[in-house]
């Protein structure tokens, strides 16, 4: 009986470990070529905006992730004030680093922008299985689309026409360094045919308090920084790629404002010295060092220099 | 759409993999960089496979249809393989039912009388009538079992057997008579690997032992690279010979067909699918037949692995002229196992599963797990080896010194005299052979129990004698210490054990290739 349950035991183990249980299960690196390819389906998440599910949201986001996410990171939210100055909806077009990326955004949003907006969400990643996009689209209002090149599923569009704003990480994907990656052009290509203002978000510290791979914030309540930008129009004589190029400069220049100060940046507009955003080009761990360093000091800043 | 086999390098993603061993199986974490030989994905089994047998009968390889050959008053035998084919045993329909019911059809619309059916089982064992009447079906059964016209062929009944001639190269060629003295000779066959089929089916099995010897002894084997490869095989060059003389002398119909790769009903089908895309559902099953095993008895065991049936599905159906019909044959066979591998590895690790062709409803006996491993599993290949020569071989299977005295008794008496003295393939077969092939007793028990002829674990252990020429070491995993010691071998707990063991010969850090095997596969090895 002993050498049953210590066996199921040892058995159980090794599947939880060899299958990673809890975790995204992962290819042989000789075996991805062969992996099927899935069919794309679009994950129906009308459901996920009436009324039952933006109720059990409200609770999940208010009651649950705002206080835990809190729980774990010192958020410190910047430009909010823009918002004033637009009306709904706008594409909120932000940097992508960490899973953290989302949360901290939406849980700065004010509440009747929260409530009326929703995250595009990578349809191979997090509607894989039905489980985690039910998960996603009940607690963060996500829509998948696709980003390997399949045809962009209309749910963006049709959110826009009925008044909801949007989150869009124009990369794609987390960074694999901290540092911001190519921007494609999805977002420039919806605020153009939909005639909708962008508005440049940025996060810092986010990869620092939860990289890629990182299944939980690091201890210690890292800071996390995230700045709204003034919102951008495309102009009528501009194509979707000239308007996605600008969308780059101003995410650029508000991560410049947020390490900096904004006269700082408005000089560096100036002068056309604005740091680029993907980062110096020297060796990768130069590059990952260089994010894995918190935006600012993790004590809680002092109104009274301590007596020397 | 199927996808073809590869061979994956163990990486720190890759989740332990499924070892058979025996009846059961466990779950191995190979050393970093080991290869693993995956077979092509089963392909898709036909849907129609009346239609494809009627056309197959009706526009014949180099031959005239079927109906053509049949007339009133002819002598009509329909040969087939015996119950040592499929492994698993086919869930019924079995094709090879559904292939003699369509000839004895056409044979009755000819007005064709004299008509008897032969299991084509050599020196097998006979096959029970409830065997019988599973691969030809009820009809069958029933119309020929109760006359008398559906019979177990016997080598060893000098009245029912025909010396035909000699091979160029002087071979006997004697086979059973009722066969070689009909008008024609319809052999149905089911081509499981690249080993079966063509001239091997009819010159082979319903040949005497004065005809087997000249291609079933330890020199042919030893000089077969490998028998899965029929044109390095001598094996088959021999049996080439013969069946060409018996083509000579007699019309002969073949008519051969393939299986897909399809050899686990559910809920076991999770050994067929590839480690790391087990579903949670898959994983539960894996851990609930663990421990379901760990603690059934013995016998429920053996009862479980031998009832399951493999619901194959069939993909291809040839008849005609025997060369032209078996290379369609083989290219289908490859179409489903071939997989490309590059070089050879320091040592190979094979699986050895509950099952070979000759313990269907019985025991697979030290003889014959060793027969599977360094026999069948070992010549798996085209081109060279898996291993290199001196390399290691490294098995997985019990190895209980446990014999079935219905089905094996010379495998008892050979375990304990003739490998007590000599396990050198050659040494024995001088020595010993004979008596055991002329011993009255196993000739009695051969022709009138089930048991098979005395000189077959002869022949399962020559299968082995290329493997144990090529290779330096072989060790296996779990087994029974005593009953491997007494086949020249040694047995270690653990791979890292065999590993540790075989570092002699290869070196502490060595390749390894493990053939994920079954479902079956032919490796094409490109040294």
């Amino acid at each position: 009986m002993n050498n049953l349950v210590r066996g199921g035991v040892d058995d159980v183990r090794l599947v939880a470990r060899g299958w990673r249980w809890g975790r995204r299960p992962l290819v042989p690196r000789s075996a991805e070529p062969y992996v099927p390819v899935k069919e794309q389906t679009v994950f129906p998440t009308a459901w996920s905006r009436r009324p039952a599910a933006r109720a059990v949201r409200e609770v999940v986001q208010t009651a649950g992730l705002a206080p835990l996410f809190r729980s774990q990171v010192r958020p410190h939210v910047e430009g909010l004030d823009v918002l004033d100055r637009v009306e709904p909806p706008v594409l909120f077009v932000a940097n992508h680093a960490s899973h953290l990326d989302t949360p901290l955004l939406l849980c700065s949003l004010p509440t009747p922008w929260r409530r009326t907006t929703a995250v595009a969400a990578a349809a191979d990643y997090f509607f894989d299985t039905w489980w985690r996009a039910v998960g996603s689209a009940l607690a963060f209002n996500t829509f998948p689309i696709e980003r390997r090149g399949g045809a962009l599923s209309a749910t963006p569009g049709d959110l826009l026409r009925e008044g909801w704003s949007l989150v869009v990480f124009p990369e794609g994907t987390r960074s694999s360094d901290g540092w911001v990656g190519t921007f494609r052009g999805g977002a420039a290509r919806l605020a153009t045919e939909y005639g909708v203002p962008v508005v440049p978000v940025v996060h810092r510290g986010t990869f620092a308090a939860m990289p890629r791979g990182q299944g939980w914030p690091s201890p210690g309540r890292k800071p996390v920084t995230v700045r709204f930008g003034e919102p951008l129009r495309a102009r009528d004589d501009e194509t979707a790629s000239e308007f996605g190029v600008r969308i780059r400069a101003a995410v650029a220049t508000l991560l410049d404002e947020d390490a900096t100060t904004w006269w700082e940046a408005r000089c560096r507009i100036a002068n056309e010295t604005t740091p680029d955003p993907a980062g110096p080009r020297v060796a990768q761990w130069r590059r990952v060092w260089a994010q894995s360093q918190s935006p600012m000091s993790t004590t809680r800043p002092r109104a009274w220099h301590p007596l020397r | 759409m199927s996808r073809p086999g590869f061979v994956l390098e163990v990486d720190d993603r890759t989740p332990p993999l499924v070892v058979h061993e025996g009846e059961g199986f466990r779950l191995e974490q190979f050393p970093l960089g080991t290869r693993v030989i995956y077979a092509p994905e089963s392909l898709p089994g036909i849907d129609d496979v009346e239609a494809v047998i009627t056309k197959a009968l009706l526009e014949p390889e180099d031959s005239e249809p079927l109906p053509a050959l049949l007339q009133p008053g002819m002598r009509l035998t329909i040969a087939f393989d015996d119950i040592s084919l499929p492994l698993p045993p086919m869930r019924g329909p079995d094709v090879r039912q559904r292939i003699i019911e369509q000839v004895l059809t056409y044979a009755a619309d000819a007005g064709v009388d004299d008509v008897e059916l032969i299991s084509a089982n050599a020196l097998h064992r006979r096959l029970t009538a409830a065997e019988l009447k599973a691969i030809v079906g009820e009809r069958v059964f029933r119309s020929f079992f109760p006359q008398g016209k559906l019979t177990n062929h016997d080598a060893e009944d000098r009245a029912n057997l025909l010396h035909v001639g000699l091979t160029e190269d002087g071979e006997d060629v004697e086979i059973n008579r009722r066969a070689a003295e009909s008008d024609l000779l319809v052999y149905v066959n089911i081509n499981l690997v690249a080993m079966d089929g063509g001239h091997k089916s009819v010159p082979i099995g319903l040949a005497s032992y004065k005809s087997l010897r000249h291609h079933h002894n330890s020199k042919t084997m030893l000089r077969s690279h490998s028998f899965m490869d029929h044109e390095k095989s001598h094996l088959h060059h021999s049996a080439k010979r013969m069946g060409r003389m018996l083509a000579d002398h007699l019309r002969i119909f073949t008519i051969e067909t393939t299986l897909n790769n399809d050899v686990f009903p559910a809920p076991y089908d999770f050994l067929l699918k590839r480690e790391w895309e087990w579903s949670l559902r898959d994983q539960a099953t894996v851990l609930g037949a663990r421990r379901a095993l760990s603690v059934a008895p013995g016998k429920l065991r053996h009862k479980v692995f031998q009832g399951l049936r493999a619901p194959y599905g069939v993909t291809g159906v040839h008849a005609g002229e025997t060369e032209a019909v078996h290379a369609k044959t083989l290219a289908n066979v490859h179409r489903q196992q071939r997989v490309d591998v590059e070089g050879q590895s320091d040592v190979l690790v094979l699986g050895v599963p509950y099952l070979g062709p000759y313990n269907v409803n019985s025991v697979m006996n030290p003889i014959l797990a060793t027969c599977m491993g360094l026999g069948y599993f070992f010549n798996s290949y085209r081109g060279s080896p898996v291993v290199r020569r001196g390399g290691a071989v490294i098995l997985y299977h019990p190895v209980e010194p446990v014999f079935s005295q219905l089905h094996h008794p010379s495998y008892v008496d050979f375990f304990e005299e003739v490998l007590a003295e000599s396990t050198d393939p050659a040494v024995i077969e001088a020595k010993y052979e004979e008596a055991y092939a002329t011993d009255p007793w196993y000739v009695h028990l051969y022709r009138t129990s089930h048991a098979y002829h005395g000189v077959h674990p002869f022949y399962m252990w020559y299968w082995a004698a290329h493997a144990m020429d090529h290779v330096g070491d072989v060790v296996w995993v779990g087994a029974d210490r005593s009953a491997v010691q007494r086949m020249g071998f040694r047995a270690a707990s653990t791979l890292a054990d065999a590993l540790e063991m075989v570092s002699g010969t290869v070196g502490r850090s060595p390749s390894i290739s493990y053939l994920h095997n079954p479902p079956h596969l032919l490796a094409d090895v490109h040294a």
